[in-house]
């Protein structure tokens, strides 16, 4: 549970928060403060996530990553200086990203997240998984939600990421809304017989909301046979390759002939093959043993597609080169959005969303869907 | 076999691209700091960015390559220092100046791949398409406000340019409307930061404070406006003397000022009662007699100093003190200095306490909900709201455009928006 929120908002977190306290306004920023974070992933996506949240003025942010600092990771993020090659990668993020704010308690920790406890979850408000297996994630959302803490995962692949959130299956939030303007009838105010001229149009109101989310083994579990569920996935002109991947994300939904025209079915690479390669392999393609690993991701595609009666050629051979490594911009799109999303749960103010979203770097295109039960 | 090589994500052919390319960055701020580190993350070599501020600490919550040992620095000159030390190959030149100075002619646009603008105004947005156009180089602008932020490209023959599609004007509001009958609390503020300008500032004959006799909503009989001109003359009003003239001879004297504004040219405005007929006339104030009333005693609650909204004693206090704080500042300032200068987005305390006060009592004076110092200065100041992660994601969406522009793809181009609140991120081919 979000600590009891200190009442007193000091000078100097007034002026540094000035601009974000003018958008979201002060209870937001309390409730922000009162949160502690954990960040698993430092990489691209994670350097970015941790700068967003850091940024906003969270309680305290943990980083979390088992693995070293290589050449290549040095290139791939802001965070590590180019003299850190050998050390943990957490440990190295450490001191830049607490200069992004001093008023946050940024730690490090070096331990392989698989290996953490339980209750080493439960002091967290939020937690947030970049570059996990699907195994991993499944476990700690499940455990999460049991304690009302809120889970997101993320990946970049290349130019391709998503985000998924679970906030659990009562999350309550505001939105504000402009107050409706309505003839004004005899109110004082502090001055006589006052009869006000005109309602002051910026003002508005909080209305209170509540969402229910699944959990990331039942979003992975829906059935896509039926007609119904088909229907109601969001088709979006621009989108269709994003629909590729939700297809291949859901393998039944293919068995269906009437899935559509080949055109929908033509992804330039698929989430369901990346985290394959990242269970067989235990890391994501490497553009270093690039040849291997190309090689390895079109076996792999070729086991998926024919797993579901499709031809191997709906995977380009090229798809290979979208698969590796993060792209900055991209990881920046993805951190950003996973930022705010964090951001909007623990401050429990504006609409989360609901629950994956999708990003293609080659369309420059974002969509939010909703994978779960109706 | 098609042999591939890739460097990172990116084809080996685009990867080279980058790294001899030179590009410009034209702002170091919100978008401009995500903006120059996704540039040099991506693998450009040869920057150069410009901007002609200096760092305030309400930036820190965004513009996250300075700290608070930067307050008062340049901030091209700080982001390019940060930047090299993640990426100490990039070869970076910073300029601490105005993109509008010659110097930075058309021979100097010419020498870059692409100009990507990272700006927040109008004019220095109108003047960039304008050189990049002349230049014949891809531009590629954007703008975030809060939750909302949107990018384009701008090629020279192939998309429209920044003005082609005229942009809407800046809001202002009737002379009448601010000196006779406001009716929302902005007019309210406009009319205090007029009277600023007129008491201590640049006197401008298009911000005059007093009562208008030259309102449309009395001149049905333009006999009457006569009368009334030359009367109002007659009376010694400010019509003759400037304001800042009659202010001196009152030695600046907060009760003389205080009674002249909100109680004698109040009582002026309500004899023009053709005014008053559908509207809720206002009601002068007398300083002594708010004199009497108690002020409320320091800070209660648990939220922002500023958020508080103090009453009418509370703010005839303000008004008073921010005058004599006013006065002094501007004796100090010597002979020949007459005038200080209004610093909106600067948080310049006596000023803005100045034109808190004057709005409000306006405000009350005109039957208006008074206002918190914290929401008069986002009127007064036209601040705008701004966080980390719009500006995140634009600049991301910036770079891949980019990428676009090098590959040679500019018919690719998009033009993006997005909104957080909701997560779409639509763009659409240009």
């Amino acid at each position: 549970m979000i600590e009891k929120e200190e009442s007193i908002i000091s000078e100097e977190e007034a002026a540094q928060y000035d601009r974000q306290i003018r958008l979201w306004g002060l209870d937001a920023q309390k409730r922000l403060r009162g949160s502690r974070v954990l960040l698993v992933g430092l990489r691209g996506l994670g350097a970015e996530v941790a700068k967003n949240l850091i940024l906003a003025g969270v309680k305290g942010l943990t980083l979390l990553d088992h693995e070293q600092v290589t050449e290549e990771s040095c290139r791939a993020q802001f965070l590590i200086p180019v003299t850190a090659q050998g050390q943990n990668r957490a440990q190295a993020s450490l001191e830049r990203a607490q200069y992004l704010n001093p008023m946050v308690e940024v730690k490090a920790d070096t331990d392989r997240v698989e290996t953490k406890p339980d209750k080493f979850f439960l002091q967290f408000e939020a937690v947030c998984l970049t570059g996990c297996s699907r195994d991993l994630m499944v476990r700690v959302d499940q455990l999460c939600a049991q304690h009302n803490i809120k889970v997101f995962c993320g990946d970049v692949f290349g130019y391709h990421g998503y985000m998924f959130s679970d906030l659990g299956q009562e999350h309550n939030y505001v939105e504000e809304k402009p107050k409706v303007v309505k003839p004004k009838t005899d109110e004082s105010n502090d001055g006589p017989e006052a009869k006000k001229p005109k309602v002051d149009p910026n003002e508005t109101t909080m209305i209170k909301k509540t969402a229910s989310f699944c959990s990331l083994k039942v979003a992975l579990e829906v059935d896509w046979t039926n007609e119904k569920a088909k229907s109601s996935l969001k088709r979006t002109p621009v989108d269709y390759f994003l629909l590729h991947e939700l297809l291949l994300w859901f393998p039944a939904l293919l068995h269906h002939s009437s899935c559509g025209s080949h055109s929908l079915c033509v992804p330039r690479f698929s989430p369901t093959v990346l985290l394959k390669f990242r269970t067989d392999k235990g890391r994501d393609p490497h553009p270093e043993s690039f040849e291997a690993d190309a090689t390895l991701l079109r076996q792999i595609r070729d086991d998926v597609l024919e797993a579901m009666g499709l031809s191997s050629e709906l995977l380009p051979h090229d798809f290979v080169s979208y698969c590796f490594s993060e792209m900055a911009p991209v990881c920046a799109v993805v951190g950003g959005v996973l930022g705010q999303e964090v951001v909007k749960a623990l401050s429990q103010r504006d609409a989360p969303h609901k629950n994956f979203f999708f990003f293609d770097g080659m369309k420059g295109s974002g969509v939010v869907d909703y994978f779960g039960p109706k | 076999m098609v042999t591939l090589q890739l460097v990172g994500s990116l084809r080996k052919e685009l990867a080279d691209s980058l790294s001899t390319c030179r590009v410009l960055v034209v702002g170091a701020g919100g978008i401009g700091c995500e903006l120059l580190k996704n540039v040099v993350l991506t693998g450009f070599k040869n920057i150069e960015v410009i901007d002609l501020d200096i760092i305030d600490v309400s930036n820190l919550n965004r513009q996250f390559l300075f700290q608070k040992k930067h307050v008062g620095k340049s901030k091209a000159q700080v982001a390019k220092e940060t930047v090299l030390q993640f990426c100490p190959t990039a070869n970076i030149t910073a300029y601490h100046d105005s993109i509008m100075n010659p110097d930075y002619n058309v021979e100097f646009f010419r020498n870059f791949m692409l100009v990507m603008n990272a700006l927040d105004n109008r004019v220095a947005r109108n003047h960039v398409n304008r050189m990049c156009l002349a230049a014949d180089i891809p531009l590629i602008e954007s703008g975030t406000a809060g939750y909302l932020g949107q990018v384009t490209v701008i090629k020279k023959g192939l998309t429209e340019c920044y003005e082609c599609q005229p942009k809407p004007t800046q809001k202002t509001f009737p002379g009448c409307t601010i000196r006779n009958t406001p009716s929302e609390p902005i007019h309210c503020i406009v009319w205090a930061k007029y009277l600023f300008n007129q008491l201590f500032g640049e006197e401008d004959a298009d911000q005059e404070v007093s009562p208008d006799t030259a309102d449309p909503e009395l001149s049905w009989n333009p006999a009457d406006t006569e009368a009334r001109a030359t009367a109002s003359d007659q009376d010694g009003d400010i019509k003759r003397v400037s304001t800042k003239d009659w202010a001196r001879s009152t030695g600046y004297d907060p009760v003389k000022l205080f009674n002249k504004l909100f109680k004698d040219d109040i009582q002026y405005l309500l004899t023009m009662d053709k005014l008053w007929k559908k509207r809720k006339a206002p009601l002068p104030l007398d300083w002594l007699e708010h004199q009497k009333l108690t002020c409320p005693q320091g800070v209660t609650g648990t939220g922002l100093k500023d958020q508080q909204v103090l009453g009418v004693a509370g703010y005839c206090q303000l008004f008073s003190r921010s005058v004599e704080t006013l006065h002094f500042m501007l004796v100090d300032k010597g002979d020949g200095a007459e005038e200080l200068i209004w610093m909106g987005n600067c948080d310049d305390p006596p000023a803005m306490d100045f034109v808190t006060a004057a709005a409000n009592l306006r405000m009350y004076i005109f039957s208006m909900n008074m206002k918190s110092r914290f929401d008069i200065k986002s009127m007064a100041g036209n601040i705008i709201p701004a966080i980390a992660t719009t500006n995140a994601v634009i600049a991301g969406l910036i770079v891949l455009e980019a990428l676009k522009i090098l590959s040679g793809d500019v018919k690719q181009c998009r033009t993006g928006k997005f909104d957080s609140r909701n997560g779409e991120l639509f763009s659409k081919l240009m």
